[in-house]
């Protein structure tokens, strides 16, 4: 038993001296990007991308092969299910690929990893994108990726309801989106609108409402939420709970039926959701519905999402990959990548292009999306964006105090702190 | 169980002779044969060992460390470059709401689930063995299949039984007056609700257990029993449940186990709504190791680690060997 | 096949046989219920299954989904890699973990306790905690994106080892005994005579692993970096969840597919079960 005890202490003893050689260094900070070698892309470069993406990569790229006739592009198809946990444990175990699709709410903390390749600034042009897609990139003053496809949150609505109900403009304020949700209350629908009621995600619903009033959720280096104008927009986001305009709990899968059936007559959601109502809808749904741009408050502001691609600084073909990059940023690339997959481009000067420009609802889309922000690009955001949520459900489903649940989030927020 | 069917016959010829006591004592043939003894042991137990200590308890020791540090998932590039913090993580976890609140869950979701889930698994296999049963394959089989059927299934179903509007269960209770509660979306009701999907999913999985221990006991006993008069329940208790022992400790040590680090129910019908009533201690380490808290859920981890332990012991205790 | 034990028709019986039915019958139709569902579902059109409230037969029957399974997915590639992985990792805990178990509950050798001990300690810690220390492990050894990645982390499981102990314990030591005394080495005692008794123990364990490892899901996709190693579980979740939508089609069909291999393996298995008790009654 003696021999026991020694051995335990000994291994403690042992472990803990290699424990105080540890110490995190302080400083980071901004990287300066390398350039990439001039010519064509040669060699094989291995990239990671998720879901339809990945499926569809592969074949897409052959025009860059074509064009690059020394280059090799091996694509891997990663589910969306559990891809962060493979980012993240790839990177700690250093098997990285030369690229990879990020989310863009996980750019901090991959970037926080040092595991990012700077972007190079002479390759990329910073103007080409949407600033909110750009600001998506940047961390700590340097960007760490380039934005590939975006997406934005709008007003989705049944237009013949509306029209019935005597309404013919699209809402233009926040008092008018309120009025439309009741006139086509009254007119028939269950649910003027449906708002998510909090859980995961919900806060890309309410931002924009609070951007739109002018609330800001990061100012020089911390979390800003306790704000008079957060609290405002909080407010008028739960007072369609509590007048009962909208659905306090929504089954999964449940709101495009709902919305084709005419019981819920309008939402909040991105662009995906047109593919699933020309399924769903059947023929000549496109009719009932349309789409509007945030209403105005003190801005217009939506939600900017999407996904942004990133080289790997273990990456073993750097320039291969930065090229290849590169080229998917074209404008005609990025159209054909729309037409490939409906994911709408990132790069502004591809909306000039009749495939986009000629949709009605795609217009709006575009237009939204010159005004759309996106959270910070700090570590712990998704720790802070659960915060919310639970804060909204609070707010949604108990009626709590606005006011409250703004000190709330704050508090719970700077305890978070940025984590850089 | 006949006789043991050894290829080797027996002569008598073929019986080594008892060892003669040694002039110089019983002392060395004794360590000779515990040598030997120790030899034959860790031989047998080699493969297992090496492949576990590979592969089990050196990622077990780093995540120990781990959690003894303020590692982040932005350090994982660089894991000793973190900050020693001793005990702080685990102590922040007693002060963490949302912590406290899973505990709380899985707390209930053990002491109501693990007994449901071993009475209901234990009656169902005594059924199935009770010899009064045919087409027990059917039953067998049938009772298995929530333990492999996809969750995804099992969520779009039991969402459909449980929603207030549309769903089986509140029509049923309407027919006979009674307004069924929004099970899934009232706290009050949400983790019993998950605590019966639970139950449900997981009995056959130790059904299958129960039935291969029930089988390891003796037919003749029961007969013996009958002849003595003894009716099928006073069977049940004084032949079946001594005797099952063994297996009965297994089966609570695993459903213990699992219920402890219940994660899937939560995950895919609730995501630990409303309001957190859902919670368990799992999905909570989860969220914490999606936020990049490694050090933090790891030491979470460790405290239901401390937990599983803890209800393992205790029963050992009710319903181990008294030897 | 051996019989059971007789029926005895006592009145007592039947009614208690009766009784006993009804319960069980309506107990395998609620637990029965969902797999149904999934079943006819994978044959119902994407929108038919999203609706709500679910419809029980599908009201337009369509082949789509599975269609689409098969030809979407290099479906022999994902089905031969998760076989593959299964069985090895089947094979080798019941190999390995019924030699440790033995040797825990028959063979007293020195760190007996403390072994038995650590094992069990490591069932109890939560998978989660583990995860990412094992794969940085793992691809230091330079397995990573290897068939042995996939399997070597699994193949010394200790939920075996624990199963293995408590059932061989309750084999007679005479037996064993007896064989020692017969001449038998200790490796032909444990092959021939204490195994062939085992079968229960062995076909659940069997059954068990099989299960776990065939439906595992986020170890093969951090191993994998290529696709060509990825599992059946890993490709599912690929092409049928999206980051926005699922394809509930594509998935259940998915888990039709999927479910099918572990229930031949239980219906193999299981029928061990019946067999044991030609050989239970000792002495």
């Amino acid at each position: 038993m003696r021999r026991h005890v020694r051995a335990i202490v000994g291994v403690a003893a042992v472990a803990a001296l290699a424990l105080t050689g540890c110490g995190r260094e302080s400083g980071g900070g901004e990287e300066q990007a390398e350039s990439v070698a001039a010519g064509k892309a040669t060699g094989e470069i291995t990239v990671w991308a998720m879901g339809a993406e990945g499926e569809k990569l592969g074949a897409f790229a052959k025009e860059f092969t074509a064009a690059n006739p020394d280059a090799k592009v091996n694509v891997t198809a990663v589910p969306w299910d559990a891809a962060h946990q493979k980012i993240a444990s790839a990177i700690a175990a250093k098997q990285t690929p030369d690229a990879s699709m990020i989310g863009t709410t996980w750019q901090g903390e991959f970037a926080k990893t040092g595991a990012l390749d700077p972007t190079p600034m002479d390759l990329i042009a910073k103007d080409a994108y949407f600033p909110g897609a750009w600001d998506t990139t940047v961390v700590d003053n340097t960007a760490y990726s380039v934005p590939w496809y975006v997406e934005t949150r709008v007003i989705f609505y049944r237009k013949d309801l509306a029209a019935k109900a005597g309404i013919t403009k699209p809402p233009a304020s926040w008092d008018e989106l309120k009025a439309l949700a009741k006139a086509m209350q009254s007119g028939g629908a269950k649910w003027g609108i449906n708002l998510q009621p909090g859980k995961t995600g919900s806060w890309q619903s309410v931002m924009p409402f609070a951007w739109s009033n002018g609330a800001q959720l990061a100012d020089g280096g911390k979390y800003t939420f306790d704000s008079p104008e957060m609290v405002e927009a909080l407010r008028y986001y739960q007072s369609y709970f509590t007048e009962n305009l909208a659905p306090k709990e929504l089954a999964e899968g449940a709101l495009i039926p709902a919305f084709v059936r005419g019981d819920i007559a309008a939402f909040l959601s991105g662009p995906w959701q047109v593919s699933l109502l020309k399924e769903q809808g059947g023929a000549g749904f496109e009719d009932k519905f349309a789409v509007a741009p945030m209403p105005m408050r003190k801005s217009a502001t939506s939600f900017i999402g999407g996904s942004n691609l990133a080289v790997f600084k273990d990456a073993k073909n750097r320039d291969g990959a930065w090229k290849f990059l590169q080229w998917l940023s074209r404008p005609e690339v990025q159209v054909k990548w729309y037409q490939a997959t409906t994911d709408l481009p990132a790069v502004q000067s591809a909306w000039q292009d009749a495939a986009l420009s000629g949709d009605a609802n795609l217009k709006v889309f575009g237009e939204q999306l010159k005004d759309a922000k996106a959270p910070p690009t700090f570590p712990t955001w998704e720790q802070v964006a659960a915060v919310v949520d639970t804060e909204v459900e609070k707010l949604a489903k108990s009626g709590a105090d606005p006011a409250a649940a703004a000190k709330t989030i704050q508090d719970k927020a700077n305890a978070i702190g940025t984590g850089s | 169980m006949p006789s043991v069917r050894a290829a080797e016959t027996v002569t008598v010829l073929d019986v080594k002779p008892a060892a003669p006591p040694s002039a110089s004592g019983p002392d060395p043939e004794r360590r000779a044969r515990r040598w030997r003894r120790a030899v034959t042991g860790w031989t047998f137990a080699a493969p297992f060992t090496v492949l576990f200590v590979v592969f089990m308890a050196l990622p077990v020791l780093a995540s120990l460390a781990m959690s003894v540090t303020d590692l982040r998932s932005t350090d994982l590039r660089n894991p000793f470059a973190v900050n020693f913090v001793g005990l702080d993580n685990y102590a922040r976890l007693f002060g963490d709401e949302l912590f406290v609140k899973a505990a709380v869950n899985t707390l209930i979701f053990v002491v109501i689930g693990v007994p449901l889930t071993m009475v209901v698994a234990l009656a169902a296999a005594s059924a199935l063995n009770s010899g009064l049963i045919r087409f027990r394959a059917v039953f067998r089989v049938g009772f298995y299949l929530p333990v492999v059927t996809s969750i995804v299934a099992i969520a779009v179903v039991w969402r459909f039984l449980l929603d207030p509007d549309a769903g089986l269960i509140d029509n049923l209770l309407r027919v006979i007056g009674i307004d069924g509660p929004d099970w899934l979306g009232d706290t009050r009701t949400s983790l019993p609700s998950l605590i019966v999907m639970a139950t449900w999913r997981n009995f056959g999985f130790l059904m299958v257990i129960f039935l291969a221990g029930l089988q390891g006991i003796p037919q003749d006993l029961y007969e013996a029993a009958t002849l003595d008069g003894a009716s099928r329940w006073q069977q049940f208790r004084n032949v079946t449940v001594p005797l099952l022992r063994p297996t009965l400790l297994f089966g609570a040590v695993i459903t213990g186990i699992g219920f402890l680090q219940l994660f899937e129910e939560p995950f895919v019908m609730t995501q630990g709504g409303p309001l957190s009533s859902t919670l368990s201690v799992s999905y909570h380490i989860y969220n914490q190791f999606g936020f990049g808290n490694y050090g933090y859920a790891a030491a979470a981890g460790y405290v239901l680690f401390v937990a599983i332990v803890a209800l393992s012991v205790l029963q050992f205790r009710l319903l181990g060997e008294r030897d | 096949m051996a019989t059971v034990t007789e029926i005895r028709t006592r009145p007592r019986d039947r009614a208690a046989t009766i009784t006993l039915y009804a319960i069980l019958i309506a107990g395998l139709l609620v637990v029965v219920g969902p797999f149904v569902w999934m079943a006819l579902a994978s044959v119902k059109p994407e929108s038919e299954i999203r609706q709500v409230p679910p419809t029980w037969l599908p009201e337009t029957w369509t082949l789509d989904n599975f269609r689409e399974l098969f030809t979407r997915l290099d479906f022999p590639l994902y089905f031969m890699n998760s076989a593959l992985v299964a069985v090895l990792i089947t094979a080798g805990n019941l190999l390995f973990c019924s030699l440790l178990g033995y040797a825990l509950a028959k063979l007293d050798f020195p760190g007996r306790k403390a072994l038995f001990l650590v094992v069990l300690g490591m069932l109890m810690v939560p998978g989660m905690v583990t995860f990412v220390p094992q794969f940085v492990l793992v691809s230091n050894l330079g397995l990573a994106n290897s068939y042995a990645g996939l399997v070597l982390p699994f193949l010394a499981g200790p939920f075996g080892v624990f199963l293995m102990r408590q059932f061989l314990r309750s084999i007679p030591d005479e037996l064993i005994e007896a064989a020692r005394v017969d001449g038998a080495g200790e490796w032909r005692i444990f092959w021939r005579v204490v195994l062939p008794l085992c079968r229960p123990a062995l076909a659940t364990l069997g059954i068990l692993t099989f299960l776990s490892s065939w439906n595992n899901f986020l170890w093969p996709l951090v191993v994998a970096t290529t696709e060509d190693r990825y599992t059946l579980p890993v490709a599912l979740a690929l092409y049928s969840i999206g980051q926005n939508r699922t394809d509930f089609g594509l998935l259940l069909a998915g888990a039709v597919v999927v479910v099918l291999p572990v229930l031949i393996v239980f219906l193999v298995l299981q029928r061990h079960f019946l067999r044991g008790i030609a050989t239970t009654g000792l002495k």
